[in-house]
């Protein structure tokens, strides 16, 4: 099967400082890939190079295209929403309806309108009378109205309550997600989106630290939380990062040896939120 | 529709201030028209009251041209620089159009869309306010104001300015699209800077002022380049100075403008070529800068 994504070497540079640093990854068709890492890590710069945004060096194809240079032919196939992103104060949603569906020949506009009409906004409002959360319910609309082969995410639902986001991540679920379709998404709130996942990015530093699926993460690491007195002879299995917790430590390992460490204490899969933070403080630690 | 389609229509759902402000000025001359004082004075000589409506044609896209020119410069400006301001630059560029799409359609408001509307304002409040005149001060006036051989001149002056200035103020045009394209904030001080500073510097490390004559020259040198010697004569017929022409009744238009001269001068093709480079430019610089 062919990569929908393929990067390889991918480097970006800003004057003396490295945003992405010979960066290698693949996304597959039919995954739903969290891109995961501290501000300042490269996700965005990483993003941004996917979707044609950004020059870079090395060899980045997205859909079989090269982004830099065809942005406007991967646009047709590939929608994005990033986080920065706000429709303009002038637009208003009839508008954007009418030339995102006169420019773009995968949009249908019908389901943008029942996406809208559901979360009760009408037409002829502009963008400059909407709140946030409302402006970026319309972008999320337009964008899960095109028939995308991949779908880019970029902290989508930054200023949105709680009650839209759950709305927001059941839709991309339930109405989008199909297995003709790609999602890239980062988010500062893993946990919400855990359970969607279907694989992991880990970025620091302008370095991939982690690239797994979720069905591997049960199978390469395991969390054990440890009583005190077995802390020694837990350490001595190399975890490689340790924290406290209600009175016990939690110490996570990989490739672990889990009949020894079953012994130790209990032993859990660590969700993607703590294994994120075990993979980076070692790597801070480094 | 095509995408250059879509993207012009987007423009004017953007910039309502292109039609606004040459209505409202076709709504405040009718005003105007309809209950301003009538000099009767102006209507003493016969050679006069037949040069009027040459007079008030002129007149009126004088006044139309001077709010255009500055609105397009504005808009010129402004067009690549306000989505990366507000940030929605990363909304236009989800969609399927180039970024020479962009920028060709900005261009193309710029030097027709906008031209025409204001042409069209022009006409509107020229040809409205010749009709309340008439009426109003029939009496001085009669149908001089009804004039189709002025008025089809003026038509046809008009078609030509505006071909004639997109071609010649190129490089200007160029020019404001980079800024817009690049400047993170500033564009207007932006537009203006850097080439005072090439001029000064030039004045001051080399001490020739070769720069300065040649951005002068383009800024101040377009009514020669497009326009033959004739048109100062042609500007005193409408005030009557002349005997030939106000005795004719009906000063020609065709004899002032020089399209031969204008399209076999280099200077017209050299500013084109240096025009295209800039914004061609601009399309890479819109590539690039996406993010703020």
């Amino acid at each position: 099967m062919s990569s929908l994504i393929q990067a390889r070497g991918l480097s970006k540079k800003f004057g003396s400082q490295v945003a992405l640093d010979h960066v290698a990854f693949d996304v597959q068709p039919g995954r739903i890939v969290g891109l995961i890492g501290p501000n300042g890590a490269g996700k965005t710069t990483a993003l941004r190079a996917v979707l044609g945004l950004t020059s870079y060096e090395g060899e980045l194809r997205v859909l079989g295209r090269e982004p830099f240079q065809e942005r406007a032919q991967l646009m047709g196939e590939a929608s994005f929403i990033a986080d920065v992103a706000v429709l303009p104060a002038w637009l208003s949603v009839d508008h954007a309806i009418e030339f995102v569906g006169g420019v773009h020949p995968r949009f249908r506009a019908s389901r943008a309108r029942a996406l809208l009409a559901n979360a009760g906004i009408t037409g002829r409002r502009r963008m400059s009378e909407l709140s946030k959360g409302m402006k970026t319910m319309v972008h999320l609309a337009l964008t899960m109205a095109i028939d995308a082969r991949l779908l880019v995410l970029d902290e989508p639902t930054l200023g949105l309550d709680i009650l839209a986001r759950r709305g927001f991540y059941d839709a991309l679920v339930n109405d989008y997600m199909d297995d003709t379709r790609t999602i890239l998404i980062t988010t500062h709130q893993v946990e919400e989106v855990e359970n969607l996942l279907t694989d992991v990015l880990f970025i620091d530093q302008g370095r991939i630290v982690l690239d797994c699926s979720m069905d591997d993460i049960a199978a390469r690491y395991a969390a054990v939380a440890v009583a005190d007195d077995a802390l020694a002879a837990a350490r001595a299995e190399r975890p490689f990062h340790e924290r406290p917790m209600l009175g016990k430590r939690i110490l996570y390992f990989e490739r672990p040896n889990l009949e020894r460490l079953a012994a130790l204490g209990q032993v859990s899969t660590p969700s993607v939120a703590d294994l994120f933070v075990a993979k980076l403080s070692r790597a801070g630690s480094a | 529709m095509n995408t250059y389609a879509w993207l012009v229509k987007r423009e004017f759902w953007e910039n309502r201030a292109i039609w606004i402000i040459p209505a409202a000025m076709v709504v405040l001359l009718t005003l105007a028209s309809l209950f301003g004082t009538i000099e009767a004075t102006l209507f003493d000589s016969a050679a006069r009251t037949r040069s009027m409506a040459g007079m008030m044609f002129v007149a009126f896209g004088a006044l139309f041209f001077a709010p255009m020119s500055i609105y397009s410069y504005w808009y010129l400006l402004d067009c690549l620089y306000t989505d990366r301001r507000d940030r929605s630059v990363l909304f236009w560029k989800s969609l399927p159009i180039s970024d020479t799409a962009t920028v060709l359609s900005k261009l193309f408001v710029a030097l027709v869309a906008i031209p025409l509307v204001y042409f069209a304002a022009a006409d509107a409040a020229s040809l409205l306010a010749a009709f309340v005149l008439s009426v109003r001060a029939h009496a001085a006036l009669g149908n001089a104001l009804w004039r189709l051989d002025v008025w089809l001149q003026m038509q046809a002056v008009w078609l030509y300015v505006i071909v004639t200035t997109a071609i010649w103020y190129l490089p200007v045009t160029g020019w404001l699209l980079v800024i817009s394209a690049w400047a993170r904030r500033a564009v207007m001080l932006w537009s203006v800077l850097p080439p005072l500073a090439v001029i000064l510097a030039e004045r001051l490390f080399i001490g020739t002022h070769s720069c300065l004559s040649a951005i002068g020259d383009r800024l101040i040198g377009y009514t020669s380049a497009a326009f033959s010697a004739h048109a100062s004569e042609w500007a005193d017929s409408w005030s009557g100075n002349q005997p030939d022409a106000a005795s004719s009744g009906a000063p020609s238009a065709w004899r002032i403008l020089d399209p031969w001269g204008f399209l076999s001068s280099p200077s017209t093709w050299i500013g084109a070529l240096v025009g295209a480079a800039l914004i061609a430019a601009a399309v890479q610089l819109r590539k690039r800068r996406a993010d703020q």
